[in-house]
């Protein structure tokens, strides 16, 4: 018997393999989005989380702030982090942007969508962030295993039980006039408290903050905490004023200088920063108590 | 008598800045701690001098311009200071005094800017010019400033910024040393000109004909009042409306004869920044508030007060 | 003669045309001497020269027999004293302290108030008829009574000679008459010289001794106001025409409408 496809029946075998199409399968699983190619990071500390989650290679575009690790300095500037310059990250061509948590990221974040380009907005200021950044980029960058890695890293020396006392007293004195220092807000407050010592500012509690001389020198810590950009080690300028050698840290030349580009950002080298300063600290013996 | 009570503020003021500070200290501590020998005594009387300073210099500088707004800091010597500190700071220029220094000679070259723009008018400085002339240095300095902060990769340059909001937290005995000498001979010029300001502000003809050399006295005092401004912000940054309230404050108390309303401003200058300072310290300890928050906190409830008082008369 | 004026001439630089033309004019200690003349006649250019303010291009102006540029300001505040057309008081005063401020020319820097500095004040309110005032603040003044203690204020500098620059402009009838009454008192009483610059060309022809009219820079006529206050100059002056009246044996000028 001869069947001729009718019309109708063309129509309706066309229709139903298109419906087929768009119907949602709910046999397969939905795709996971093929990992970023073309990456623009815009703060120092993701561009050193990128590299070291092994996605260097994907980076085509950061900060002019971004110095490390040195490979980073091959990859073009697209400008300021903290105010990008929407126009020349879009030059660079990127399918996936990574921005800092500001007022004005989030804005370029509404220009860069409206561009069509997608954006990932990370707020890391603490040592979990981290963690949190690590598995995200990894998952965007096709590293996810490194993003684990590096995030059980993380979350283990976070987890790490404290070590018995007495712990060294440390002040993170960032400028001199007016006097800035490191509250409890901040990682390197994490980073000091994970060394076995603490920060004899921690009831402050933002990232940093003015005080008066006066307030350090009555909190007596036994270390100040500087941080250097080069092996430099003579005392900071400020150490020959008068009015800063009130403070016995000051007087005695108890600096500590940690290495800016170890400790100068939340990085997954968190671990490695711990036992540098856990090694610093080690090596000299705390002062005797202050004379009363 | 009024002048009792203007010094008991004073020496009240300054007592208070020794005794109370964020650091808790027992009496008996008191007269033998480092922290109120080499901190708090250099920070007290560097508050009564800075705070003097700046209000016998609003006072003159309103009576010069004729205009009971007028600031100090109008006169685009901030501008001029804020940029110098940055030049020095983005320079990398070592050295306990390069900040205040370079501070000083950016001051210096601003008043040069507008004294020479106030001369456009005439020898006689005409207010006007001299106002707008402040205004245009100041905001022209400002934009280079935060160009050369904005564009410049070290971050100490964004710390720059917080220097000239103002404090007194770099305060030491080398400091006061300087300003207790350097300050003595603007204010004496100041006080020479006393009844020629007198007379100025009945206008400049009416000045004239009651025996004033006008032009020379409005120089001598433009001059005198920015030198002690320069030096205050050079030491203490932008500490706003000390220059602005003291003066009313002082008319208030002592009325409008110069002989009198100068040493009262300094008096009250040198109290209200003194206890300003002390609540910048204490407020909100372990933190530090700056201090030309604190100035404007009080100053501006006095000042609505006055304004009320005035337009009820 | 207390200000000597001989030939003046004068012109403003990258002006057109000369503001005073061979003016010549003096004034003694004891007599009112009026300086009348329309708007742009060089009134005021004179009263600057007269004051040492500006120098004469030609011609000699003299003070107490010395150029009058030669003058400190100070010095000149002891023998001249203003009251100039426009005051523009910055901060609230009371009466006292701004005739006060006419001793200065008198005080140095460091010198103090003597009693007799005191004194003086006191009469220079006394004469001025406003020694009731002095405790009130300026501003609640009316015209006439803030006219009356600026001439306070003049005579507190103890002067020879007092200059008035168009002292009742914006007076009413009864305050111009009082200030009128008050200077001719001053200068009947106290032998004070008086020269008074004002547009109110009847008043002046009553109470001043001499007139001096100018017209252009020029010195049209110069005498008693008698002599200088005729028709036909008046008419050539002022550019209108005019009725001559006479009053109390002084010319009264009525100008005649031009629109029937």
């Amino acid at each position: 018997m001869r069947r001729s496809l009718s019309r109708t029946h063309v129509a309706g075998l066309a229709l139903a393999f298109v419906a087929g199409g768009c119907r949602p399968s709910t046999n397969r699983a939905p795709e996971a989005p093929p990992p970023a190619r073309r990456v623009v990071s815009l703060a120092p500390s993701i561009t050193e989380l990128l590299f070291a989650l092994g996605a260097g290679a994907q980076l085509v575009g950061r900060t002019t702030y971004c110095a490390y690790p040195p490979a980073a300095l091959a990859v073009p500037g697209v400008g300021d982090g903290l105010n990008p310059n929407v126009e020349a990250i879009a030059a660079r061509t990127p399918d996936l942007v990574v921005l800092y948590r500001s007022p004005h990221t989030e804005t370029a974040a509404r220009q860069l969508g409206s561009l069509g380009i997608a954006t990932l907005v990370v707020h890391h200021d603490r040592l979990e962030d981290i963690a949190t950044t690590a598995r995200q980029l990894g998952q965007a960058t096709g590293h996810a295993d490194a993003g684990s890695a590096i995030a059980r890293q993380i979350d283990s020396a976070l987890a790490a039980p404290p070590r018995p006392g007495p712990h060294a007293r440390v002040a993170h004195v960032v400028w001199d006039n007016p006097p800035i220092v490191i509250g409890g807000g901040s990682y390197l407050d994490q980073l000091t408290h994970l060394a076995g010592a603490g920060n004899v500012f921690h009831d402050i509690a933002t990232p940093s903050a003015t005080v008066s001389i006066e307030t350090i020198a009555a909190r007596d810590p036994d270390w100040i905490a500087v941080l250097r950009e080069t092996a430099d080690p003579s005392p900071p300028d400020y150490a020959q004023r008068p009015e800063w050698r009130v403070v016995r840290a000051v007087r005695e030349g108890r600096f500590l200088f940690l290495p800016a580009e170890l400790f100068g950002q939340p990085s997954a080298r968190a671990p490695e920063a711990v036992a540098y300063l856990r090694r610093v600290l080690d090596r000299f013996p705390l002062p005797p108590p202050a004379p009363q | 008598m009024r002048w009792l009570a203007l010094v008991a503020a004073v020496l009240a003021a300054f007592i208070a800045a020794i005794v109370l500070g964020p650091a808790h200290l027992p009496p008996s501590e008191l007269l033998r701690s480092p922290i109120v020998w080499d901190l708090r005594l250099p920070r007290a009387l560097l508050a009564v001098l800075v705070g003097g300073s700046l209000g016998v210099a609003g006072a003159s500088l309103q009576s010069l311009v004729r205009n009971p707004l007028a600031d100090p800091f109008l006169l685009g010597l901030s501008g001029g200071a804020g940029l110098g500190a940055v030049l020095a700071i983005a320079l990398h220029l070592g050295g306990p005094w390069a900040l205040p220094l370079a501070a000083f000679l950016g001051a210096l070259v601003a008043l040069g800017l507008v004294f020479r723009l106030g001369l456009v008018g005439g020898a006689e400085l005409d207010p006007r010019i001299l106002l707008l002339g402040g205004v245009a240095v100041g905001a022209f300095t400002g934009a280079i400033t935060t160009a050369i902060v904005s564009l410049a990769e070290a971050s100490e340059l964004r710390n720059a910024y917080l220097w000239l909001w103002g404090g007194l937290s770099n305060a030491s005995w080398a400091t006061v040393r300087l300003i207790a000498l350097y300050v003595p001979i603007p204010l004496f010029l100041l006080l020479t000109a006393a009844r020629p300001l007198d007379l100025l502000v009945l206008g400049d003809e009416s000045a004239r004909y009651l025996g004033v050399e006008v032009g020379g006295t409005k120089r001598r005092v433009y001059l005198a009042a920015s030198l002690l401004t320069a030096a205050a912000v050079s030491v203490s940054g932008v500490i706003g409306f000390v220059g602005l309230i003291v003066p009313h404050l002082g008319r208030g108390l002592l009325g409008t004869r110069h002989r009198a309303l100068l040493p009262a401003s300094f008096l009250i200058g040198g109290t209200l920044l003194a206890l300003a300072d002390t609540l910048a310290r204490v407020a909100v300890a372990p933190r530090e508030v700056p201090v030309g928050i604190v100035t404007a906190l009080l100053g501006v409830p006095l000042f609505v007060l006055l304004l009320r008082r005035w337009s009820a008369a | 003669m207390i200000i000597d004026l001989r030939d003046i001439w004068y012109r403003y630089a990258g002006a057109p045309a000369e503001a005073l033309r061979g003016v010549s004019i003096g004034i003694a200690g004891g007599e009112l001497v009026a300086l009348l003349g329309p708007n742009g006649s060089g009134k005021t250019t004179l009263v600057r020269i007269a004051l040492g303010l500006y120098a004469p291009r030609s011609g000699e102006a003299a003070i107490l027999g010395r150029a009058a540029r030669s003058w400190s300001r100070r010095e000149l505040a002891r023998v001249v004293a203003v009251v100039a057309q426009r005051e523009d008081n910055l901060f609230p005063q009371r009466v006292r302290e701004t005739v006060r401020l006419g001793r200065y020319p008198h005080l140095g820097p460091w010198t103090r108030e003597q009693e007799q500095d005191r004194q003086t004040v006191r009469r220079a309110l006394e004469r001025c008829d406003v020694s009731g005032l002095a405790d009130r603040w300026l501003w609640t003044l009316s015209g006439g009574e803030y006219q009356r203690v600026r001439i306070a204020r003049a005579l507190a500098q103890d002067p020879r000679l007092l200059v008035l620059d168009e002292p009742t402009a914006s007076l009413d009838l009864r305050h111009e008459m009082e200030l009128f009454q008050l200077v001719r008192r001053l200068v009947d009483h106290e032998g004070l010289g008086v020269l008074l610059v004002t547009h109110d060309v009847n008043l002046a022809s009553r109470f001043a001794d001499r007139v001096v009219l100018l017209s252009d820079g020029a010195q049209v006529a110069a005498g008693p106001p008698g002599e200088v206050l005729r028709r036909e100059t008046a008419e050539r002056v002022f550019g209108w025409p005019v009725a001559i009246s006479t009053f109390e044996d002084r010319p009264q000028l009525t100008p005649l409408r031009q629109d029937r």
